[in-house]
């Protein structure tokens, strides 16, 4: 546990001298605020909610949090501090909890500057805090299972800028995995619907927590560490 | 921290010499290694005992790195044993790990990092308690001679300086083996003889192996010398027995001016028919003289003897009969040749 602490504070830290990360959640915040406030349906449907924003929200993550997570891994295997890392004793687990740990605080700190929104929109009728609390949480999970796809992604190339592609392209895939599968085979649309986060993300943004959701967030985060130790450890094998 | 001595038993390689004193802290048993189709170890074993400083030789590409980054658990071995303060390289990498300091190659490290932030980083992956962790960090950068630096980033730093961070970093948990590679590779020469002076204090407490290809180095630092070359191991023990081993087939200089009718080539030909002689050359003339060298199999001293009353025999006039004295250098350049 101590390991996965002292990485994920050194991995947090190194966020603040990245301008990569700054520069990825001005855009990102940009993004949003120009959704606020050019576009009149974005808050303006007669009532106070926050629906749209946490419909949007995810969308934004696919770009955003694989821009976070890419440099993960890639950056020390090019910058050959991963040596430095790996020949410290911490098992190839640890690493990886270690690095999502440093992300998913540098997301929490993302999610945490978006509270303006809310702020704002409860100014002009007072917002129901239930559903964006639980779209918050929902946030979070999503964003979590988001950053270990890009992590994956990062352990299995020494290039930045192919880390945060894949972990892009995987993460659409997770995401919009029914929407895609719905145009070629609309009858398969609704089984392969359980697979997809955006599906399970329509029901936190309507402020239900739903364990099914979190779960599905969960598995795919345990996956991806599972299977970013083992190409780690593939670096062990024989030949 | 010590194991079970012996867990490897490890055989005498090629007829090269293996020793340890004291208990083995670093055992390695034929050892290879396949980058693809590459065969980049072709079976190296040796054993380094406890409060020895080795180091490893070899010309570029020899395998040293190799060897080192599987020692350290950060490559694996293609087949073959190994085993770190009794720690076995397979079955307890975690454990063997612990045990070691390693100082890869060029030192990377974290840029962006200031060089107390990374250490206390290593500390506290190193598990260190908290209490103690401090005090351990200014030891080491007093040890090292950080003092100046401690406010900078590593990104910051010169090479020299980064490199003692690299040493800072590989000693913090007093590990009783040390793997350094290249450690002085990029330094000036002032903080060239300042790194060799550490590391030999380094060796009273700790085992240490450090590659190099430099040779004076190696003699001004190590205790023994391991001399690997396209994956092999081709020497192995102290300065003075690869010195002495070197010497038993020496050359012999001769320069003589020949009396009138006296032919080099017959010249050639007596000093080869004396025994122990291989082979014999003219290497060149002037001023009235020929110059010869003889090159010898076994290491008799008498033969200087020998060709001395073969010149009084003949009426050579002698102007010149020394040994060729073979210098480490030569002993590794021929040792490396392939």
């Amino acid at each position: 546990m101590g390991t996965i602490w002292a990485i994920g504070k050194r991995e947090f830290a190194s966020f603040f001298n990245s301008p990569v990360a700054y520069l990825a959640i001005c855009l990102f915040l940009f993004a949003i605020g120009a959704m606020f406030f050019w576009w009149e349906d974005f808050i303006d449907q007669g009532q106070t909610t926050m629906r749209t924003f946490f419909e949007w929200v995810p969308w934004l993550f696919i770009f955003l949090l694989p821009a976070i997570s890419m440099r993960l891994v890639a950056e020390e295997k090019r910058t050959g501090s991963f040596e430095m890392l790996i020949t410290m004793p911490i098992r190839d687990a640890e690493l990886l909890l270690g690095k999502l740990l440093g992300a998913s605080l540098f997301l929490v700190v993302t999610l945490v500057l978006t509270l303006a929104y809310p702020l704002v929109i409860n100014q002009y009728g007072s917002l129901d805090l239930g559903p964006v609390l639980g779209g918050y949480i929902g946030l979070f999970f999503v964003g979590l299972a988001f950053l270990s796809l890009g992590l994956l992604a990062s352990t299995w190339t020494k290039n930045q800028i192919v880390a945060f592609l894949l972990g892009a392209v995987l993460c659409a895939f997770f995401f919009g995995l029914h929407k895609f599968v719905g145009v070629f085979s609309p009858g398969l649309r609704d089984t392969v619907a359980v697979l997809s986060l955006s599906d399970h993300f329509e029901t936190f943004a309507k402020g239900v927590i739903d364990t099914r959701g979190l779960i599905y967030c969960l598995s795919i985060t345990i996956l991806s560490v599972l299977i970013g130790t083992y190409s780690l450890e593939s670096r062990r094998w024989s030949r | 921290m010590t194991g079970a001595p012996g867990s490897i038993s490890i055989q005498k390689g090629d007829g090269a010499v293996t020793r340890a004193t004291g208990s083995p802290m670093i055992e390695v048993l034929d050892l290879r290694k396949f980058y693809g189709d590459f065969e980049a170890l072709k079976g190296i074993s040796f054993t380094v005992g406890k409060g020895e400083i080795v180091g490893f030789l070899g010309p570029n590409g020899a395998g040293k790195t190799t060897t080192m980054k599987i020692l350290t658990g950060f490559i694996s071995a293609t087949s073959g044993r190994f085993a770190v303060a009794g720690h076995d390289g397979f079955q307890e990498s975690l454990e063997l790990r612990r045990a070691i300091g390693y100082l890869p190659e060029n030192a990377p490290m974290y840029p962006d990092m200031g060089v107390v932030e990374y250490l206390e980083f290593v500390a506290e992956i190193r598990k260190i308690p908290s209490s103690k962790r401090r005090a351990r960090i200014f030891k080491m950068v007093e040890l090292v001679g950080l003092g100046p630096m401690i406010r900078k980033n590593i990104g910051e730093l010169s090479k020299g300086y980064r490199q003692r961070v690299g040493l800072a970093q590989a000693m913090i948990h007093e590990p009783p083996v040390l793997i350094l590679d290249e450690p002085t590779s990029g330094l000036d020469p002032n903080q060239i003889v300042e790194i060799r002076r550490l590391i030999k204090d380094l060796g009273r407490e700790h085992t240490i192996i450090l590659s190099t290809h430099n040779l004076p180095e190696v003699q001004a630092t190590c205790s023994r010398m391991i001399i690997i070359s396209g994956g092999r191991k081709v020497a192995d023990g102290t300065a003075d027995q690869l010195e002495r081993e070197g010497r038993q087939s020496s050359r012999f200089v001769l320069t003589a001016r020949l009396p009138a009718g006296s032919e080099p080539y017959q010249v050639r030909t007596q000093l080869g028919a004396l025994a122990g002689v291989t082979s014999a050359e003219e290497v060149g003339h002037g001023d009235g003289a020929h110059r010869f060298t003889i090159s010898t199999s076994g290491s008799e001293t008498e033969l200087t003897e020998s060709i001395f009353a073969l010149a009084v025999r003949e009426g050579w006039a002698l102007r010149e009969l020394r040994r060729d004295v073979v210098d480490l250098e030569q002993i590794f350049h021929r040792l490396t040749q392939y």
